[in-house]
């Protein structure tokens, strides 16, 4: 007859992790079984390798379909993790029990909404940004949004509530682990008060929660069942408390009603692997299900009940830590202060009633010894201690997409290690290393797999520093494994996914991000890819605005190419004839703007006039042509014509003279105000030189300003405002002071006061010396 | 004399007095095990700070409406050995959560240092009979004993006042009190050891430019609990009715507290002048100098209640409130009179149901 021992533990629970690591060596059984889905099987036997380090997390995805994917993390202190490494270490065999993720992933595929419903308590669907950018209208938004809807309650936390705790773990130490030597015994006991609790779900059975688990619950009898037909002498099995009642084989259902409810499920193709996890995505506030609110604490808990000759008290441990990260932070926090803290946060705990210091008991302690009642201090160490910053590593060994092994092999080439910390890396792109860093990061852009974010580099022109803000998130693993179909390795793949993009993409614009992401990340064979699509796609565009904005990326792309070693001859070709086409279509396409397509225009004037003057040798006369024939119309917008004059005067195919007869013209009375301004405006707008160096432009401005009737001048006001806010402070500065010095120098003239009287003699003299007749 | 009647007489009672019955309820309940010479356990001193219904019904009224997580944070640390420092803006019910902390604990709240700029070294230690210390020369019975020592002698709560308004010099005599649980009396070349049960409870207010900040040797005696302000009008309505009633009752006014909307608007005006924006978060308004904490919200109601008693028909209206309401705010009196005609004009305008109240505060500014 076989022996089922059944340990109904709290996932991540430290108490229930130390109370399965006792039960384990005293039951020595010969089967171990862990809740989880059986693929995980074919990769427990690495949890025992020395390169793998916790937190670490089981992935199983859909080969087809990466996105749609269950993590299963694990920390140190989790039961599961303490059960697998027992078994493993032993050579106990060992298997998971659940229902099979190929079963879990296809219904929740079946059911649209990806993640809406957990499946288990520990474990996280995840839905990566890719599905949230998709217009995905039909899938449910609260569901999806809202872990706890179908989560399952967290049966030993009530039950610890109930009993007065504040923190569940310490209601294992006192009401668990203190009441029976006989681990299993102590088990037993939470069996009974658990069906107690789960007789009180009222929950109807045809809710998708209760679905659900007796889906699973079902899954998990037919392996046990199927396990005690092995004929094993002993097994134990570690599952979630809540399943724990179910699982107990006196109570079982006929195996046949089972089968039943497991009869005929959909089923996909998935693969398992293990990824680093981090302990701050262990924590609640990171929206997790079945998260721990307190990672570092409950680490601590485990290491001191784990340890054979536990150093001091568990509460007062904890206390030094919090000191220890004090100081490191320059904050006072003294011995003695912790001896007191440590008193205050027993006899606060007696004041609450309950037997001993619990977590919040140890924070208001500190805060109100050590912290001076504020709360500041205490959140600076917070994240740090008791949530905690570890990231877990996964042996080389794992089952691994080559895609991932490919970036794993280039970050140890290039020294570059995931952190789940956020840092900033400067990058020098003339060091070979720093530039093959950049690429790196580039490549992994372009395949959404956001592990650097561009940044500010700081106050610098130069092209040849990169700011990089580095984070590694766990879940950017999904976002590798789904674009490992586009290839084996990172260059390949990004190569492949810029190629289909081009391929698919409508905007000239896109095409045109697309070519200077290629250049970027280095992909001469995307390149290849996004030309060709480019050449199909500007001779079919009319639009002359996403014309003109392709013009300074492929400018780009020709200027800067060569130095990156690519093949930019047929760039230019395509870059030409954009330029011509632009050029022909822009005075017709400038006519009958209104003010926002009239502002869309001017930025992709602006653009295309950056792209311009990159490259020397493009048709610039034809450019200049349409522009000259832009800015002398009047039919048009007065925002285009503005910019279109400024682009001829920078030039110099316009003289100042021109400009302010065009500008007196524009700001006569008869043509309407706002037109002006925004005329104004196009000339403007950019930098102040041209009013700083012209006075009579400045004059003819200064003298519109002050014509313009009072209730036009509302109208006009934050046009005006906004050409002039957009020059720096000492240009601001210099016009209002050249204005000051026109106005008093204007004003002057007729001020000044003739006493002929007084002045008689001296004119006189000097009629004298000319030789002019006095008056007499 | 009995309480009852101690409670005619007096303009106010201690705290151990006005709620004698509740505390002898309390111990009669209370059989938790108590710290050496508290009259009550920690749980006890807790239920009589937040109020509660006992075991036995007997009604137990809140004496601080605010975090419960607080007051057992402070009751803690007056079981431990470190002293207790009550940090707040003025009017946060720091003197008044000591007050009663201290009733409850030692069974009486007498023992009190007034901090001032003033506040000597004798005050916190022992001051001399000169007459007697002429004629017999130094010895026991010539000594006057202050609160902190006969604190110390009998073993109870001493409180301190205005812990940061004393001079620094003052302040650190208290370290060796605090860390020692000694004061050394170097003319009789004796000392006066600290029996069990004593601790102190100062208060400070960390609002006021210019005070003795505490030395860190000092600060790392006391066990800081911040009093904030209260978080929701509900509950500063709440403080405010509960106090005045009592107040009122104390001065034996015979007003009635029926119209809460007069509360209820006073409290409204004091929280959006102190935040800076209006109750809808839709108008930013200056801050006027002066704190308007709930106790001057307490004080205004008292004023407002007591001109109605006397003056008016005994219910409150707008024009019993608004002399001293103008009187809360307006504390600098150039600055501070034009945020109030601003807030006048621009919000309490604005409110149709709040008519009266802005013709009241017009009236008074055209009479000035």
């Amino acid at each position: 007859m076989t022996d089922v021992h059944i340990l109904g533990i709290r996932h991540h629970g430290p108490g229930s992790a130390h109370s399965v690591a006792e039960a384990l060596s005293t039951l020595k059984p010969d089967l171990v079984l862990v809740e989880g889905p059986p693929e995980l099987d074919q990769v427990i036997p690495l949890v025992t390798d020395p390169d793998m380090v916790p937190p670490v997390a089981g992935l199983i995805y859909a080969v087809d379909e990466p996105r749609l994917a269950s993590f299963y993390p694990m920390a140190t202190f989790s039961p599961e993790w303490v059960a697998l490494r027992w078994a493993v270490s032993t050579g106990t065999p060992v298997r998971a029990l659940d229902l099979p993720a190929a079963h879990s992933l296809a219904l929740k595929s079946a059911s649209g909404v990806a993640p809406a419903e957990i499946p288990a308590d520990q474990e996280e669907a995840v839905q990566p940004d890719a599905e949230n950018s998709d217009d995905d209208s039909t899938a449910g938004g609260t569901t999806a949004t809202d872990p706890h809807q179908a989560y399952r309650p967290d049966a030993i936390g009530l039950l610890a509530e109930a009993a007065g705790y504040s923190d569940a773990e310490r209601w294992w130490e006192d009401a668990v682990e203190q009441r029976s030597p006989d681990p299993a015994e102590r088990f037993e006991a939470l069996i009974d008060a658990i069906s107690e609790i789960r007789s009180l779900d009222k929950r109807p059975v045809d809710h998708p929660d209760v679905v659900e688990n007796n889906r699973r619950e079902a899954a998990m009898r037919r392996i046990l069942r199927a396990a005690i037909r092995e004929g094993h002498d002993r097994i134990v099995v570690v599952c979630g408390a809540y399943h724990a009642p179910a699982l107990v084989p006196a109570g079982f259902p006929p195996a046949a009603a089972d089968n039943k409810v497991l009869a005929g499920l959909p089923k996909i193709k998935v693969s398992v692997t293990w990824v680093p996890w981090t302990s701050d995505r262990l924590s609640l506030n990171s929206g997790y299900g079945a998260g721990v609110a307190a990672p570092g604490w409950y680490q601590h808990l485990f290491d001191h009940w784990m340890a054979p000759e536990p150093a001091g008290d568990v509460a007062t441990t904890w206390l030094v830590r919090v000191a220890h990260a004090l100081r490191q932070q320059n904050l006072d926090a003294s011995t003695a202060s912790v001896v007191e803290a440590s008193r205050m946060a027993t006899t606060l705990a007696a004041v609450r009633g309950r037997p001993s210091p619990g977590l919040p008991e140890l924070e208001d302690a500190a805060q109100a010894v050590l912290c001076d009642g504020s709360p500041l201090p205490l959140a600076l160490v917070h994240s740090e201690l008791t949530v905690g910053r570890d990231l877990g590593t996964v042996p080389d060994t794992v089952p691994t997409l080559p895609l991932l092994a490919d970036l794993a092999g280039s970050q140890r080439k290039l020294r570059m290690k995931a952190s789940a910390m956020e840092e900033l890396m400067v990058l020098d792109l003339r060091k070979p290393n720093h530039l093959a860093r950049s690429v790196l990061l580039h490549r992994l852009a372009l395949l959404g797999v956001d592990w650097g974010i561009p940044t500010d580099s700081g106050r610098t022109s130069g092209t040849f520093k990169e700011a990089w803000t580095l984070q590694w998130r766990p879940e950017l693993a999904v976002s590798l494994v789904e674009a490992s179909r586009y290839g084996t390795t990172v260059a390949s793949a990004a190569a492949a996914f810029v190629s289909e993009e081009a391929q698919a993409a409508e905007a000239l614009a896109t095409l045109g991000r697309l070519l200077e992401g290629c250049l970027l990340a280095d992909l001469p064979d995307g390149i290849a890819g996004v030309v060709s699509a480019l050449a199909a796609r500007t001779a079919l565009q009319h639009d002359v605005p996403p014309l003109l904005e392709t013009i300074a990326p492929l400018a780009r792309t020709c200027r800067y190419g060569n130095v990156r070693g690519v093949d930019v001859g047929e760039v230019r070709k395509i870059l030409e004839a954009t330029v011509v086409r632009a050029c022909v279509g822009l005075p017709t396409a400038c006519a009958g703007l209104d003010d926002d397509a009239a502002s869309a225009m001017r930025r992709a004037i602006d653009s295309a006039q950056d792209g311009m003057t990159l490259l020397p040798g493009l048709p610039t006369d034809d450019w200049h042509t349409a522009l000259g024939t832009v800015a002398s119309s009047d039919k048009i917008h007065g925002s285009v014509a503005g910019r279109a004059t400024r682009i001829l005067l920078d030039a110099g195919l316009v003289d100042a003279n021109d400009v302010a007869l065009r500008l007196a013209r524009r700001l006569s009375v008869a043509s309407p105000a706002p037109g002006t301004a925004a005329w104004l405006d196009g000339l403007l707008s950019g930098d102040a030189t041209l009013l700083i160096h012209d006075r009579r432009l400045l004059g003819l401005v200064d003298e519109w300003v002050d014509g313009v009737p009072d209730d036009i001048f509302e109208d006009v006001l934050p046009l005006l405002r906004r050409t002039f806010s957009a020059f720096s402070r000492p240009e601001r500065r210099e016009i209002g002071e050249q204005l000051s010095r026109t106005e008093s120098s204007s004003h002057a003239a007729p001020a000044t006061y003739l006493d002929l009287a007084a002045a008689g003699p001296a004119i006189s003299t000097m009629a004298r010396i000319l030789g002019w007749e006095a008056p007499a | 004399m009995t309480d009852a009647q101690n409670g005619t007489k007096v303009l106010r009672a201690h705290a151990e007095n006005a709620y004698a019955d509740e505390l002898i309820a309390l111990a009669a309940v209370d059989d938790r095990p108590r710290p050496p010479s508290w009259q009550l356990s920690p749980w006890a001193v807790t239920k009589y700070i937040l109020g509660g219904t006992l075991a036995n019904g007997v009604e137990i009224s809140p004496k601080y409406l605010g975090s419960e997580r607080l007051v057992e944070i402070a009751v803690a640390s007056l079981a431990t050995d470190r002293a207790l420092l009550l940090l707040g803006v003025p009017g946060t019910a720091k003197t008044w959560l000591g007050e009663h902390l201290a009733a409850a604990i030692s069974g009486s709240s007498t023992l009190v240092v007034q901090g001032t700029a003033g506040t000597p070294e004798e005050a916190l230690r022992y001051g001399w009979n000169y007459a007697r210390l002429l004629a017999e020369g130094p010895s026991r019975a010539a000594m006057v004993a202050g609160p902190v020592m006969r604190a110390m002698e009998t073993g109870s709560l001493v409180r301190v006042e205005e812990l940061t308004r004393i001079p620094s010099d003052v302040q650190d005599s208290l370290i060796t009190i605090l860390s020692e649980k000694t004061l050394p009396i170097p003319e009789l070349n004796e000392e006066v050891q600290a029996r069990k049960g004593f601790n102190v409870i100062a208060t400070a207010n960390n609002r006021d430019k210019g005070v003795n900040d505490l030395s860190s040797a000092l600060r790392r005696r006391f066990n800081t609990v911040v009093l904030p302000l209260p978080d929701s009008i509900d509950q500063e309505v709440e403080i405010v009715t509960t106090r005045v009633r009592s107040l009122g009752q104390a001065l034996e006014l015979p007003a009635d507290l029926a119209a809460l909307s007069e509360i209820r608007r006073v409290v409204t005006v004091m929280r959006e002048l102190r935040s800076g924006v209006t109750q809808d978060q839709r108008t930013t308004i200056k801050s006027p100098s002066a704190t308007l904490s709930t106790a001057e919200a307490i004080s205004v109601m008292t004023n407002g209640l007591s001109l109605a008693a006397h003056f008016g028909d005994g219910t409150v209206r707008a024009d019993d409130v608004a002399a001293s309401l103008v009187g809360a705010v307006i504390k600098d009196p150039v600055q501070d009179r034009v945020i109030w005609q601003e807030y006048l004009e621009t919000v309490v305008r604005n409110r149709p149901e709040w008519k009266d109240l802005y013709r009241a505060c017009r009236d008074l500014e055209s009479s000035n």
